[in-house]
């Protein structure tokens, strides 16, 4: 029930009862009156007079009073349905614009000053956390580059023995997918931070698709994974064509990775209302449903007993959630274990002829 | 050939340098950026390796300075932050090349050779190594008189490889002329389609051309 019910059956309940104190003076005076009222006619009895002057007056007179609340309270109100549609909108990422104020100083505007307060704390330590991220991922690239430099020469130096330049291979794969790990972090980190500009020029999605396509069948030929181009309609989005291509290698990668000796993959790009839909299902274990939530989630691996060991830096699909929302796009993930698993990514057609 | 490097990180520039004379390149390091422009100006150098942080003036800024004299040695640009508008910025104010770090080192030697031997790029129509050859117009590859069936991206690669024969080629160099990848994607699509293109060229032949650098990347040449 909302406050304003509430509060209108309160001032119902009180109406009602000041009309009874009404009604019970009222017919005692009456009733006085008419004792002392020698000419009394017989049919003039005070309960009846009494109960027509509260019917006829009282009642509406509590109506009126009822609609009059209804009003007060919505009005009284406002503020606060106007304060939760306010605060409905917050999300991590607009969490420095503060919400407006009326300045009034009523307790309601008291109360957004307040939370505003609290937003800019929030921000702070949300701004600390990126910065942490951001600053950390740019001190690891110095002692990284050291590192992956020594073990290079290390490898290529003639006067080490087989067996300690191979362990300097072995080094220097592991550093190679920590230098990844670390690059993934940094264009996350820039991009929270808003700090990521996309050339954005019209893109014909269908190309990439078809480039994707060829390199898929490539990465899955090894492990005898079929790749199927199902449909590839003539669609354009306006977008960045590096990032865009990322974001399908990172899927089909997946796709591939993620699948089972001798599996399927199938992708499609179609035109979806306003929307243009690139979509990639793959054979294989599949995703439990109730990890199908956080597999966008930074460095999520899922049940490491359940999971196939295979590599790769945890951020792909991290990446791919953000391009798709860069692009103003979506993306989101089906999957029936043991059987297909589906990511669908949607942009926002670009209507024009190329 | 001689090469600046311009790192404030000693030990990163002790190995670059090591790396690039072990090439047989001649090397002079400087820690910043004003010693950096006294030191082109005073020297014609081939080709400068320049960190874009650095203490006092940053490499961007230094290089503007460069470009603004007239000076048009090939510059290859190191940064640690690694983002695509940084590279774009890079190149636009002048640089030659522009690579993230952490990098290989390989692949900075490799870099810094085609930077310095940009004009010595093979531009024939048909190139040739050994008894491959590759006709750039009509996209025909033969080996030993046979034609050979090449996908538009195997085409691209074996191109690639063919205009710097006996060249290192690394797997970012590779990503970035033949796929126009400007990240690595982090998969190992570059060795598959090098293991394809092997099957074709090589498996029939007793004198095999692609070879295989570990750790570094790969390389087309005649070994006779």
């Amino acid at each position: 029930m909302t406050i304003r019910t509430r509060l209108t059956f309160w001032y119902a309940g009180v109406l009602t009862a000041s009309l009874l104190v009404i009604g019970v003076g009222t017919y005692r005076e009456l009733d006085e009156q008419l004792r002392h009222d020698r000419h009394r006619k017989p049919e003039e009895h005070a309960i009846l007079e009494t109960g027509e002057l509260v019917v006829e007056v009282g009642l509406p007179a509590i109506l009126l009073g009822l609609l009059g609340g209804w009003w007060l309270t919505r009005k009284a109100l406002a503020p606060v349905s106007k304060l939760t549609e306010a605060v409905e909108k917050i999300h991590e990422r607009n969490l420095r614009d503060p919400l407006s104020r009326t300045g009034n100083g009523d307790e309601l505007d008291r109360l957004t000053e307040v939370f505003n307060r609290m937003l800019a704390r929030l921000n702070g330590s949300f701004n600390r956390t990126r910065e942490f991220t951001l600053h950390a991922s740019h001190e690891l690239k110095t002692p990284l580059t050291v590192l992956c430099g020594e073990t290079e020469t290390a490898l290529r130096d003639e006067s080490h023995s087989a067996s300690e330049r191979e362990r300097a291979a072995s080094l220097l794969d592991e550093l190679r997918r920590l230098a990844r790990i670390v690059d993934g972090l940094t264009l996350l980190a820039k991009a929270d931070a808003g700090q990521v500009a996309l050339k954005l020029e019209p893109v014909r999605l269908d190309e990439l698709v078809r480039d994707n396509f060829a390199d898929a069948q490539i990465l899955a030929e090894p492990r005898g994974i079929q790749v199927e181009l199902a449909a590839c309609e003539e669609v354009s989005t306006r977008g960045d064509r590096h990032r865009l291509r990322q974001l399908l290698l990172n899927l089909a990668d997946n796709a591939v990775k993620y699948n089972q000796p001798q599996g399927r993959v199938t992708m499609s790009l179609r035109r979806a209302d306003d929307a243009a839909e690139f979509t990639i299902a793959n054979t294989g274990p599949g995703i439990p449903p109730e990890m199908l939530p956080r597999v966008f989630d930074r460095f999520f691996r899922g049940d490491p007993a359940h999971s196939p060991a295979v590599d790769g830096c945890g951020l792909g699909l991290s990446i791919v959630q953000w391009i798709a929302s860069a692009h103003d796009g979506s993306v989101k993930i089906e999957s029936v274990p043991e059987k297909l698993t589906t990511v669908t990514v949607r942009f926002p057609l670009l209507e024009v002829r190329l | 050939m001689r090469v600046l490097v311009v790192e404030d990180e000693k030990k990163t520039a002790s190995f670059i340098r090591k790396a690039l004379q072990a090439e047989g390149f001649a090397v002079d390091v400087c820690h910043d950026g004003d010693d950096a422009l006294a030191a082109a100006r005073a020297t014609p150098f081939d080709g400068i390796v320049l960190d874009i942080m650095l203490p006092g003036r940053d490499g961007l800024s230094v290089l503007r300075q460069l470009r603004e004299r007239k000076n048009t040695t090939p510059v290859l640009l190191l940064s640690a932050r690694g983002e695509v508008n940084e590279r774009v910025e890079g190149l636009d104010a002048g640089a030659d090349d522009y690579l993230p770090k952490p990098f290989e080192l390989a692949e900075l030697v490799a870099r810094v050779r085609a930077l310095t031997r940009r004009s010595g790029e093979n531009k024939s129509i048909v190139l040739r190594v050994a008894d491959l050859t590759l006709d750039t117009v009509t996209h025909r590859a033969q080996r030993g008189g046979a034609d050979i069936e090449l996908t538009a991206r195997e085409y691209r690669l074996l191109e690639f490889l063919m205009r710097s024969p006996g060249r290192l080629c690394g797997r970012m160099m590779i990503l970035e002329k033949v796929w126009d990848y400007d990240f690595d994607p982090g998969t190992n699509l570059v060795d598959v389609y090098i293991r394809r293109l092997r099957e074709k060229i090589d498996a029939k032949f007793e004198a095999k051309l692609l070879h295989t650098a570990r750790g570094a990347g790969y390389l087309l040449k005649d070994q006779s």
